[in-house]
């Protein structure tokens, strides 16, 4: 089948008009929390109704992965927990008190308020008010009401506060190895923790040193590392781009976007190539890491061979995540074992203009003859019937397809994307050249037994 | 102030199902307070008195909403319902484990092979709050309706539908023609009280309102039991069990319930407490409108209580005899069990003290827990409590007459005031919960309250005789091994200052009563 001949159904998804059943992803709000709660040291300051931290809590860790409280999350989250009074009179003198006592109790290096759709309805000036402890520590605020938009917004949103009111205003003196890492949203992309962990390893091996702004010891300290960076990588068709723009604007600082997390050595080569050619790694730096690296993995490679020819060789199959996710999962499955990709759908709303990048990463350059279908698609109900009468084996998908696998299509589940209520994730990862055998070692766990 | 409060001794217990929704619980109980720390005997007297005032923390913590604290979750899982939540998007992030909610039940303990559940939110915008969501609502209840046939259509309200003034009512009388699914409007902006009780309240509001049937007969072996998430498979099974011995059919609502099993609960003997504070409003609705008797007291955990609870049961359902046999039986196979049990908790401590437990959560499972820890023999210096009102004087009279004294800090998910008294009370057995906070930290043991509704294992149970049993083997396995919370005391830093723990008041906080 050529290109011309592969259906693309690239449905219009404004998800703002639509109502959903069980999108895969909460509100700004939601996102910028999930930030907050992976930048170590900071603490979540919800000015919003009582429930909001709450709802997220359940949301964003235990159903990103099973992930727990920790020390700022679940109970422990601040909140104005806003109620009909605060809509009357304004909720202003709340936030107040609760940030002033939250300085008092709590250690934290970093204050984040997170406004909800209460403040942002009646009106309240959170700006104003984080500016009256601005003296006192570190504090910043974000511009996420619920109903502005979802947590990859969150996301952004939380990266723009950071650049706006935490960075300085003139560009400092670059450090020529150092680079940010940007489109990896914390809890929403599931894998996002062991995802940062290795492409910091990864790039340590060329002699980049990778600017890791969730999950790292080094939370308010690594966010001012930020101007820092020589270059930022984007590694995301469209999330992060806002911020490395925002960032080429204030210091310059240029960026490149891989539009996925590479799995597996093919990827992640081209990866290192292409983000080291940017920065000045030298060639032989790179032939001689990415060679050995490679020889590593094709060595563990080699010996998944007899479980993966005896038990499920050629197989069809199918990917509901988000675009990064979907598109390095993708390419692996497609490129170097072998699989048949029958159907992507793409869970995260990337906007238009990125949903050629998507189709073309999905479906070009790969060595399969069949040409996977590319379907964005939110509401969950649509994707079960999209998924119907297909001939796939394996779906790689959230956590609420698992039982409709088994049931309804006949195949076998793995969650890689979110919600993910089924598996442990803390530090788990695909990324890189242990991530594509780390895929199989999971896929492979699903089905495998005495034969 | 006073006067709603006295007034709230003698509460008016009408229910009104000409209004689009409940009292908030504040109103309906007299008074509901989420800030106490003092003797339980003391609140009861302050409450008679009048004496409780509401006061507001300068320091708050997410401790829930009338939407969330698990409204969806729960009316989620109504199996041929289906759910709308009229709200911005992540108002229902948290129901999205709805098609793995029960999936470890395996299906010869009696979960239905085809259970399949669904939900739509109507995912409300800037434009929405603008040019209001109603709209968007009529849409998705068409939508629900074409895509589920279902019997059932619930539309659970938000912050910003309350706030922006989304007419729900004038959509459901304008659609419900166009739909055979009654439409079943629950009034749960997360704004509008500031005790989570009153999503209860709201939630069987909405249903005796649009959904309770008149009796068409009286089912006179039915016994209504509302069941929280809180409550485990093996709970449900073993209730179904006990009661079957008696002849009689326990109605689970409105976990994992059909639309009929909701409609019918008019036609039931009685209503009988799991949790009573959870399901008050609903037994005094059924019984003004439908004449359904319901008791509050006691819960059936431990030994004496199930014994008196079944008793009740029996009471109302003319089965005073066949009760006795049940009892005896009962007692008979897990008494030896028990009296092993509480012999070890005897001989825990070496120097022949009582152990001590702190546990305990809603006022509901306060009044169930409690009782069941006094029979095991272990003390009670201290009780979580998310939150007091009215509803509750008599029962804790009642209860503090069987088990004695012990202080009561009445907080909802408070995690610093959580951690303050975890560390200050130093209990032997702490039962906990992720929304406790740094909880987790100590050189003592921990576990948690209880499991949750999904899980089918004896080893979680609580219920009945059994999982009295159940429940004390599992807290002495806890204190087996202290490596968990040791390591993290240990190894991880705690998040609240020193001071915290070195000053005495848990609500150093509490501002004055405004």
């Amino acid at each position: 089948m050529s290109i011309e001949q592969t259906q693309i159904t690239q449905e219009s998804c404004n998800d703002t008009e639509s109502v959903i059943e069980a999108p895969r992803y909460s509100c700004s709000l939601g996102g910028a929390y999930a930030c907050v709660l992976e930048t170590t040291g900071a603490i979540p300051v919800f000015h919003s109704g009582g429930g909001c931290g709450f709802a997220q809590w359940w949301a964003l860790s235990l159903g990103a992965g099973e992930i727990g409280s920790g020390r700022t999350g679940g109970a422990n989250a601040l909140c104005s927990s806003l109620l009909e009074e605060h809509v009357v009179f304004g909720g202003e003198k709340k936030l107040r008190s609760l940030i002033k006592s939250g300085i008092e109790l709590m250690n934290g290096d970093l204050f984040v308020v997170i406004p909800g759709c209460i403040p942002a309805i009646v009106g309240d000036d959170v700006a104003s008010v984080v500016s009256e402890f601005k003296e006192q520590v570190p504090i910043i605020h974000t511009n996420t009401s619920g109903f502005v938009g979802n947590s990859y917004d969150g996301y952004e949103a939380y990266l723009i506060a950071v650049i706006e009111q935490l960075l300085p205003k003139i560009a400092p003196e670059k450090q020529n190895d150092l680079v940010n890492i940007f489109g990896i949203a914390p809890r929403q992309h599931v894998f996002w923790g062991g995802d940062l962990q290795e492409i910091k390893r990864t790039f340590e091996k060329v002699g980049i040193k990778a600017n890791i702004l969730f999950g790292e010891l080094e939370g308010l300290e690594n966010l001012k590392k930020i101007p820092y960076a020589t270059h930022n990588i984007v590694l995301s068709p469209w999330l992060g781009i806002k911020a490395a723009e925002k960032l080429k604007e204030l210091y310059g600082t240029e960026y490149t976007v891989f539009p996925f997390v590479p799995v597996g050595p093919k990827e992640t080569t081209r990866f290192l190539y292409q983000v080291g050619e940017k920065i000045g790694i030298s060639k032989e730096t790179l032939k001689s890491v990415t060679e050995t690296e490679e020889k590593k993995a094709y060595r563990l490679f080699e010996f998944l061979g007899d479980i993966l020819i005896l038990g499920m060789p050629s197989a069809y199959y199918a990917v509901v995540a988000d675009s990064n996710a979907a598109i390095g999962i993708t390419r692996y499955l497609t490129n170097e074992v072998g699989y048949l990709p029958e159907l992507v759908i793409i869970t995260d709303t990337p906007p238009d203009e990125s949903r050629k990048t998507i189709i073309k990463e999905l479906t070009e350059n790969i060595e399969s003859d069949i040409k996977p279908e590319v379907i964005f698609e939110v509401d969950s109900h649509k994707i079960r019937n999209l998924l119907k009468n297909r001939k796939f084996m394996f779906l790689l998908a959230s956590s609420m397809e698992r039982f409709l696998a088994a049931e309804e299509f006949h195949a076998i589940h793995l969650s890689v994307s979110y919600p993910t209520w089924d598996r442990l994730l803390l530090a788990r990862s695909y990324m890189g050249y242990r991530g594509g055998t780390a895929l199989i070692e999971d896929m492979v766990s699903k089905y495998a037994g005495p034969m | 102030m006073h006067d709603t409060i006295n007034h709230s001794l003698d509460i008016d217990q009408s229910i009104n199902l000409e209004e689009k929704t409940c009292p908030n619980r504040e109103q309906r109980a007299g008074f509901a307070i989420k800030a106490y720390y003092g003797n339980a005997s003391q609140l009861v007297k302050d409450a008679k008195e009048g004496h409780l005032e509401h006061k507001d923390r300068a320091f708050e913590q997410s401790g829930g909403c009338i939407l969330n604290f698990f409204t969806t979750v729960r009316i989620s899982t109504i199996q041929d319902g289906v759910m709308i939540v009229h709200a911005p998007v992540g108002c229902s992030a948290l129901a999205t484990g709805y098609r793995e909610t029960f999936r470890a039940v395996p299906v010869e303990l009696g979960r239905p092979q085809n259970v399949d559940f669904h939900w739509l939110t109507t995912n409300l915008s800037q434009k929405d709050v603008i040019f209001g969501g109603k709209d968007k609502l009529r849409k998705a209840i068409l939508e629900a309706e074409k895509r589920h046939s279902p019997k059932s259509i619930f539309i659970l309200t938000s912050c910003v539908s309350g706030i922006i003034g989304d007419d729900i009512e004038g959509v459901v009388s304008s659609v419900q023609p166009e739909v055979k699914a009654k439409i079943v409007p629950i009034h749960c902006e997360g704004h509008r009280s500031r005790v989570i009780q009153t999503a209860y309240d709201a939630m069987w509001h909405g249903i005796l309102r649009y959904l309770v049937k008149k009796p068409e007969k009286k089912q006179e072996d039915l016994v209504n039991l509302p069941s929280m998430l809180s409550y485990t498979w093996a709970d449900r099974n073993y209730m179904i069990k006990l009661l079957g011995k008696m002849g009689l059919r326990a109605n689970f609502i409105p976990e994992f319930s059909t639309t009929e099993q909701l409609e019918t609960m008019s036609e039931a003997a009685v209503t009988a407490p799991l949790c009573p504070t959870f399901s008050d409003y609903l037994a005094r609705g059924l019984e003004q409108d439908y004449g359904v008797p319901y008791f509050t007291y006691p819960s059936p955990m431990g030994f004496a209580h199930t014994d008196e609870w079944l008793r009740k049961i029996a009471g109302y359902t003319g089965k005073e005899e066949i009760v006795e046999k049940v009892i005896s039986e009962e007692r008979k196979l897990w008494e030896p069990e028990i009296n092993i049990l509480k012999e070890k908790f005897i001989k825990l401590k070496p120097d022949g003290s009582k152990p001590t437990v702190l546990g305990a959560i809603g006022q509901g499972r306060l009044l169930t827990q409690n009782p069941f820890f006094h029979e095991m023999g272990l003390a009670l210096p201290a009780t979580f409590c998310l939150d007091f009102d009215g509803l509750a004087i008599k029962d804790f009279e009642k209860m503090i007459e069987e088990v004695g004294d012990f202080k009561v800090l009445v907080n909802t998910f408070q995690g610093a005031e959580q951690a303050h008294i975890g560390r200050n009370v130093n209990p032997d057995f702490y039962l906990t919960c992720p929304m406790k906070g740094g909880s987790y930290k100590r050189n003592k043991s921990i576990t948690r309250i209880h499991a949750l509704r999904g899980d089918p294992t004896q080893w979680s149970a609580q219920i009945g005789y059994a999982g009295s049993v159940a429940f004390a083997n599992f807290m002495l396995q806890s204190i087996n091994n202290k490596a968990f919370p040791k390591t993290l005391h240990d190894k991880t830093a705690d998040i609240y200052k020193d001071w915290w723990y070195k000053q005495p008041n848990p609500l150093h906080y509490l501002e004055e009563a405004q």
